[in-house]
């Protein structure tokens, strides 16, 4: 009401109202649904749409190497997959990527948002810290992390032979790679939950930690009495992003190992690029990419149903 | 009608005012792998374009490996970009752009000229779909100082490699003297790694379009090199060591054994190397009794199907592929000639002595399987390679997985 009223107050009074606005005259639904319409047709433009295309394509022989047209074949690529082993290897490498790192990056990401936290007198230094691994492209710290842990030149197996071990072979041994890809993602990613998280820190009033210590509670109380639950908001919109990039874990792997030794270390987002760029199979892969699509849904829907039940 | 008169119109008085004679001025694109001498190629174009005026040739570059390249590609064609009008293709590839209809046919094109070789693999369904730019194959590259220090000639075997690595090794005293560099991570060089032993045994991968998989002779290739790596002879790293890896650590002298392509002849006697005047080349080793095999290479020029520029395209690209540029590139960036007489050229014989001996290598050199899907089938070649190098699965596993997974391929 209170739109269509100024909308009508700001009308000039002494001409009649130009034909342009009778549209404005609106009731608040329609009006509504006029406003948010840019919105739902870009959005419908760029996700809806490709995300029903996919499904779509998923459902069609379609490889542009065969020199045949596309050929529905309902779930044909869906039963291939079932009896793929590299489909199986990819998406439980995926699955432990996940369930290795987003715990991973939380813990560290907490622990640098409470270190960030600390009254420091310079605090910039700190937050750019925090800041910088953040904004480093995915690739760039794979590449970075490549030559850290590359058998020879490496600064990792320099810093071991230093210390009286024996350097490793990283990318040689399926699961010193996934340690390597798992140590990088871990570095990566827990900038950003520290970042949400340090935000979330700032928000507990200080009066709380004061009545604390009124009251004689030490440190360790305070931090899981007061810190902890405080933060779980913040703590769950983070854990919610970064699943679902570590659910979608390319470009860390695909630089530092490029999948090997073998497939041991590659991704469902690997796959799903090898099958559509390189062996260019849409049909197959539309088929894959819709089955991770699925999984981040899932994941979603799981945490929001969790923050639907905290409130 | 009227809109497009008018803006006909308007283009001729644009063209006329700025650019006064350069009517139906062609600007051609053309797409050159970063690692084969851009900068040479330039000067071939800038021939062209004075032997052509109104035409202007561009290069454009991207990616560093053949691999990435043929991603780039990858995009650039099922977007149907008219970007692009002449791409350098990799030999394993035409089969695939003629089954994708990227790239347009050389009518009545007289392939007599070239070497057997490349007359095949720009052969699809009996069209013409490519044109050879230059050819390659691998080469075993050794220390010519070292071996006659101790009295060895090259080895003719990967057995007498082995055993010239051993005494080598033992006289040498130097831990970081490999014996052989060989491309051991999952990437194209790695499937010629699988093939080289294998096709030495008389087996091939594919005939007539059909799978030709020999169990025995896959446990017995993969062996061999998960044989070098386990005796000392190469590395323990070897599963990471790419092309230009193995380029690298010869060039430094810390291999006396290279298996390389030939564009790492010129890093070898560049200025910075330190091996310099010590390096000696010849045929790659036979197992046992069997063949010297060696792995056929080399770029091919594609018109491709969405330019718009079809005959100039095509134009050009004869022009690339002609005897003439053949010898220049050969002199002046060491690219193996595709004509068998540049072979016996002066000018080119002055500049790389060594291409004297290197024709018998590229006729001799087998080509890996021709196929629309060889991506899948050289992905499936190069990772089983890597992991077997790597100790992740045996030469035995590793050769059922690849007869297993080809046969779905090519089935």
């Amino acid at each position: 009401m209170s739109t269509t009223s100024t909308l009508n107050a700001a009308r000039p009074a002494d001409r009649g109202p130009p034909a342009w606005t009778h549209w404005l005259d609106l009731g608040d639904r329609a009006l509504a649904v006029v406003l948010l319409a840019p919105a739902a047709i870009l959005l419908a433009l760029i996700i809806v749409y490709p995300v029903l295309r996919l499904g779509y394509t998923s459902f069609f022989s379609l490889s542009l190497t065969s020199g045949l047209p596309a050929e529905f074949v309902g779930f044909e690529n869906y039963s291939l997959m079932l009896e793929d082993p590299v489909f199986w290897e990819t998406t439980w490498n995926t699955v432990l990527i996940t369930l290795i790192t987003v715990p991973g990056a939380l813990l560290v990401g907490l622990a640098l948002a409470l270190l960030a936290n600390l009254p420091f007198g310079v605090q910039w230094p700190v937050r750019l810290s925090l800041l910088i691994p953040w904004a480093l492209p995915l690739s760039f710290a794979g590449l970075i992390f490549a030559w850290f842990f590359h058998s020879e030149y490496g600064v990792v197996n320099d810093v071991l032979m230093r210390l009286g071990f024996e350097g490793i072979i990283w990318f040689n041994s399926p699961n010193w790679a996934f340690a390597a890809i798992c140590l990088t993602i871990i570095w990566k990613t827990s900038s950003f939950m520290a970042l949400i998280i340090l935000a979330g820190l700032q928000t507990i009033p200080r009066s709380l930690y004061e009545a604390a210590d009124v009251d004689g509670a030490g440190r360790i109380r305070q931090f899981f009495e007061i810190t902890l639950p405080l933060l779980k908001p913040s703590i769950v919109v983070a854990l919610i992003f970064r699943t679902i990039t570590a659910l979608q874990t390319f470009d860390i792997p695909y630089m530092m190992t490029g999948g090997g030794p073998g497939t041991s270390t590659a991704t469902l987002a690997m796959y799903i690029h090898q099958n559509t760029v390189s062996f260019l199979d849409l049909g197959y892969g539309s088929a894959l990419a819709v089955v991770m699509f699925a999984l981040s849904m899932c994941v979603t829907a799981v945490y929001l149903r969790a923050i639907r039940t905290k409130e | 009608m009227n809109t497009r008169t008018l803006a006909g119109a308007l283009a001729t008085a644009t063209m006329l005012a700025f650019a006064a004679p350069a009517f139906a001025d062609t600007d051609l694109k053309i797409f050159v792998s970063s690692q084969h001498q851009p900068d040479v190629w330039r000067k071939v174009l800038d021939k062209y374009e004075a032997e052509n005026p109104g035409v202007k040739v561009a290069i454009e570059t991207g990616g560093n490996t053949s691999e990435a390249q043929a991603q780039y590609l990858n995009t650039v064609m099922s977007a149907k970009d008219t970007n692009l009008d002449v791409l350098m293709l990799d030999v394993i590839r035409p089969a695939q752009y003629a089954a994708a209809g990227w790239t347009s046919a050389f009518e009545g094109k007289d392939m007599s000229v070239y070497l057997p070789a490349y007359v095949e693999a720009n052969t699809v369904d009996g069209k013409v779909v490519a044109l050879p730019a230059f050819a390659d194959a691998m080469f075993l590259y050794y220390r010519k100082d070292l071996l006659d220090k101790y009295g060895i000639t090259p080895p003719k075997t990967w057995e007498e490699l082995a055993a010239a690595a051993k005494t080598v090794a033992e006289g040498e005293k130097n831990p970081d003297l490999q014996g052989l560099s060989f491309q051991g991570k999952a990437i194209e060089g790695a499937v010629c790694t699988f093939l080289l032993p294998y096709w030495s045994q008389g087996k091939n991968l594919v005939e007539n379009g059909k799978l030709t998989f020999d169990h025995d002779a896959a446990v017995t290739a993969l062996s061999l090199w998960k044989g070098f790596v386990d005796e000392g002879t190469a590395k323990k790293n070897i599963a990471e060591v790419a092309t230009d890896d193995t380029r690298k650590e010869f060039q430094a002298g810390s291999a006396l054994f290279a298996v390389n392509w030939s564009y790492a002849w010129t890093h070898f006697q560049g200025a910075e190397s330190a091996v310099k005047d010590n390096v000696g080349v010849a045929r790659l080793p036979a197992l046992g009794s069997g063949e010297q095999a060696s792995c056929l290479g080399g770029w091919e020029w594609g018109v491709s199907a969405y330019s718009t520029h079809q005959d100039e395209a095509k134009k050009l690209v004869e022009y690339l592929s002609s005897e003439d540029v053949s010898i220049f590139m050969a002199a002046n960036g060491s690219l193996l000639p595709t004509y068998a007489a540049a072979y016996k050229n002066d000018e080119v014989l002055k500049a790389v002595p060594w291409f004297a001996d290197a024709l018998q290598v590229v006729e001799t050199a087998k080509a890996r399987p021709v196929t629309p899907r060889y991506n899948e089938v050289s992905e499936v070649i190069r990772t089983t390679v890597n992991a077997v190098l790597a100790g992740v699965t045996t030469p035995e596993d590793g050769a059922s997985q690849i007869e297993a997974r080809l046969k779905r391929i090519l089935r």
